[in-house]
């Protein structure tokens, strides 16, 4: 077995373990470990093949994978908060808060006596920052809907105050880095809001930043009924965006190396930034994998960096694996432009060239992501957009001249707002039709009425893989 | 002569280059053609529970009363009236410290720069101030104090402050800045959240209005027969949204109607314009 080979069956045994365990499937691990290790050693002795006795070993690391599981849900555990009791309580706001159907919202780290994390809502104003120390009074709930308490352990918050009564006691209690990082962020997010109308200005900022603050009701809905939610996801797209433009303007002052490791360093910051959600962390390790690849001169294997990135996610907080919706589309959504849209390609036999503004390409990658990510979808928002092929093809043209407006908006607003204004007039053509596009499509939108179960899940995507080995299979022997 | 460019740089690029040009081109005639001020008139905001007015006067002066609440619609409604190269709105008033009256304006003033803003120098208990507070001074905006006898002049046009007075009161709605505002022959009344008390003191002082802006998002502590009487509106306003307080109530929609008064309300109607022509004004809506 070649060491890439023993990586990747490594880290896929580990996750498997934290997966199962995730699901709370203690006994079904141990059936499992027992099944795939027999298995092996079984083809071991009949095709002699050292590769299975490797396998079979392997395979134990899916006990270690469930086991750090369970270290870490211990940890998670190793809280002390009063719920559903009118109290008083002091603590730090430790991300950066965002806007949420008119209500700000952010996490909040407990000081002694208790421990623990909280999500507290509260309403626009007064405003609150990251490192604000608060005197809060009112009740902490659990999350009622499993789902979301899913979602919020994910992000590692056991409970929730709504609107309590909340007092400032003091500032600059966070990460000074942090501190400056969302400031710029704001600070541009602000520059977005003077130069632009606000539904174009939190369009922009979704775009470059990601997340919803400041978008109306409506809007989402929109985006939601024309499949183009993704787009303000922050997703591995808009960071190979990034960085193409980031690297291309440090290559232009200096040289590559120097080049790589600003952009490095850029990445890392922005990551930072945007409040490191899974799905910005994994496209954000791509991305770096990507340029250390390019840089090393060493066959980039997508398949590994794929495993690797999501290795180091599941170190960081296991819970991501099965709770975090995000990390799943994200993933699965890689996986289609990696394996499905070559095989999509040679099946849908179109002109080679990517046509204007490479349209063409935006429609294999947008179907195969589509497609991957479709009964992930319908599971968890029951909801497909038939309509979001059309949308996506007509608007993924523009998202990357339009992000890279938007962060000429922000960093010439530091230096000048007129010279900003001027930008913003083009960007804000451009976000016009972007969001125009938006409704239309989500006013013509058909609902459609799909169902899944686990059978069906599978099933598919067994479709899904057979399709894929079928067509690459075929291209060897042609 | 343009096939060479069109060589060098590609179809695409070029493409490109035109469109970009083509915006430049559009953004200029804007200007050129539609100026940097809106139709002269006045709007009343749809924005929700929440009161916000933008006073145009002719020759292109604006003047927002109130913000509504922290929704951001306040600011999407400017953000639609006024057009896209106007940053600058001449007054800001602030008939009292109440969130739906002014949450909306700390963004507005993120992204319009502002002549000076008008209030009644008293603070309340909403801590939400604290932002506008840094909003104001950060831009460094002047602040004017506004009390009975004010007047605002521009050409033709004239506002008159009817209230409050030197001594304020311990409800911080009675002591909202209360404006008549007479614009070519029509007369306007800006009441805030005023309730009967300060309605009996400033009864005497407006003459007949034509368009009355209805107090307190139509409260029924607030628009008294006796007033209504008075001043005899032929046009009125009810700025209101979904509530859990019953406004607009049911008695002051009926005094409204006694009198005759066509009423209009942005819940319903959303955003007013209303704009005096000869004598007489013109209503629309959506």
């Amino acid at each position: 077995m070649k060491p890439h080979q023993v990586f990747f069956s490594t880290t896929l045994f580990f996750l498997l373990g934290v997966f199962f365990k995730s699901l709370g499937a203690s006994s079904l691990i141990i059936l499992f470990v027992l099944a795939v290790a027999g298995t092996f050693l079984f083809l071991w002795k009949l095709k002699n093949k050292k590769a299975f006795l490797w396998l079979s070993f392997l395979s134990l690391f899916v006990f270690l994978g469930a086991l750090y599981y369970t270290a870490h849900d211990l940890r998670f555990k190793n809280i002390n908060i009063f719920f559903d009791k009118e109290i008083e309580f002091f603590g730090v706001v430790v991300n950066n808060p965002t806007i949420k159907d008119e209500c700000r919202e952010f996490a909040f780290e407990l000081d002694k006596p208790l421990k623990g994390k909280i999500l507290v809502k509260t309403s626009k104003y007064p405003k609150f920052e990251y490192g604000d120390q608060l005197k809060i009074k009112g009740r902490i709930r659990k999350p009622k809907f499993k789902g979301y308490r899913d979602y919020l352990a994910g992000k590692g918050i056991s409970g929730v105050a709504y609107f309590p009564e909340i007092k400032l006691v003091g500032a600059g209690g966070g990460s000074p880095i942090k501190s400056v990082l969302y400031s710029i962020r704001n600070r541009m997010n602000e520059s977005f809001q003077k130069v632009l109308p606000p539904l174009e200005a939190a369009f922009l900022n979704g775009l470059t930043f990601g997340g919803y603050s400041g978008m109306t009701k409506d809007f989402k809905i929109a985006m939601k009924e024309s499949g183009t939610t993704h787009l303000v996801a922050l997703s591995g797209y808009n960071i190979s965006i990034i960085i193409w433009v980031v690297l291309g303007i440090f290559v232009y002052f200096f040289n590559r190396r120097i080049s790589f490791i600003l952009t490095g360093l850029f990445i890392a910051a922005f990551v930072v930034m945007t409040g490191a959600e899974a799905s910005v962390i994994r496209a954000a390790i791509m991305g770096i994998l990507v340029l250390v690849a390019d840089r090393s001169g060493r066959f980039y294997d997508m398949k590994n960096a794929l495993i690797f990135s999501a290795f180091l996610m599941t170190l960081q907080n296991p819970k991501v694996l099965l709770f975090d919706v995000g990390f799943q589309l994200s993933f699965l959504a890689v996986l289609g432009i990696v394996y499905l849209k070559p095989a999509l390609q040679k099946l849908i036999k179109m002109k080679e060239t990517p046509g204007f503004l490479s349209w063409r390409d935006n429609l294999f990658t947008t179907a195969s992501a589509q497609l991957m990510v479709l009964p992930i979808l319908v599971l968890n928002f029951d909801t497909f957009s038939s309509i979001s092929l059309l949308a996506n093809v007509i608007i993924l043209e523009l998202i990357p001249i339009t992000m890279t407006l938007g962060f000429v908006i922000g960093f010439v607003s530091l230096i000048s707002y007129y010279l900003s204004l001027i930008f913003g007039w083009f960007t804000a053509i451009l976000l016009y039709f972007e969001t125009g596009v938006i409704k239309f499509f989500a006013g013509i939108s058909p609902s459609l009425d799909l169902n899944f179960n686990l059978t069906g899940l599978i099933f598919y995507y067994l479709i899904i893989v057979g399709l894929i080995w079928t067509v690459t299979l075929r291209k060897e022997y042609v | 002569m343009f096939k060479p460019i069109f060589e060098k740089l590609g179809r695409d690029k070029t493409i490109i280059v035109i469109f970009v040009l083509l915006i430049f081109d559009l953004v200029l005639f804007g200007y050129i053609f539609f100026g940097t001020s809106a139709e002269p008139g006045v709007y009343f905001l749809d924005v929700g529970q929440g009161d916000s007015e933008l006073i145009v006067l002719p020759g292109g002066v604006e003047i927002l009363i109130d913000g509504g609440p922290s929704n951001g619609r306040a600011l999407a409604e400017l953000a639609d009236i006024l057009p896209f190269t106007d940053r600058y709105i001449d007054l800001v008033a602030m008939t009292h410290a109440e969130l739906d009256h002014f949450g909306g304006l700390i963004s507005i003033m993120n992204r319009y720069k502002i002549g000076a803003f008008l209030w009644n120098e008293v603070k309340g208990q909403s801590l939400a101030l604290r932002d506008l507070e840094k909003v104001i001074n950060g831009n460094k905006v002047k602040g004017i104090v506004l009390k009975t006898g004010d007047k605002i002049k521009y050409q033709n046009s004239v506002i008159n402050v009817l209230s409050p007075g030197q001594e304020k009161f311990k409800d911080i709605n009675e002591n909202s800045l209360v404006f008549n505002l007479v614009y070519k022959d029509t007369n306007f009344l800006f009441t805030g959240d005023i309730g009967k008390r300060v309605e009996e003191l400033i009864k005497d002082k407006t003459g007949k209005i034509d368009v009355l802006k209805v107090a307190h998002h139509g409260s029924k502590y607030s628009s008294s027969a006796e007033f209504l009487n008075i001043i005899q509106p032929k046009v009125a306003v009810i700025e209101v949204g979904e509530n859990s307080y019953g406004h607009p109530t049911e008695e002051t929609l009926e005094r409204l109607k006694q009198i005759g008064a066509s009423i209009f309300r942005t819940d319903k109607h959303g955003t007013i314009k209303v704009i005096p022509k000869n004598n007489t004004v013109e209503v629309f809506y959506h």
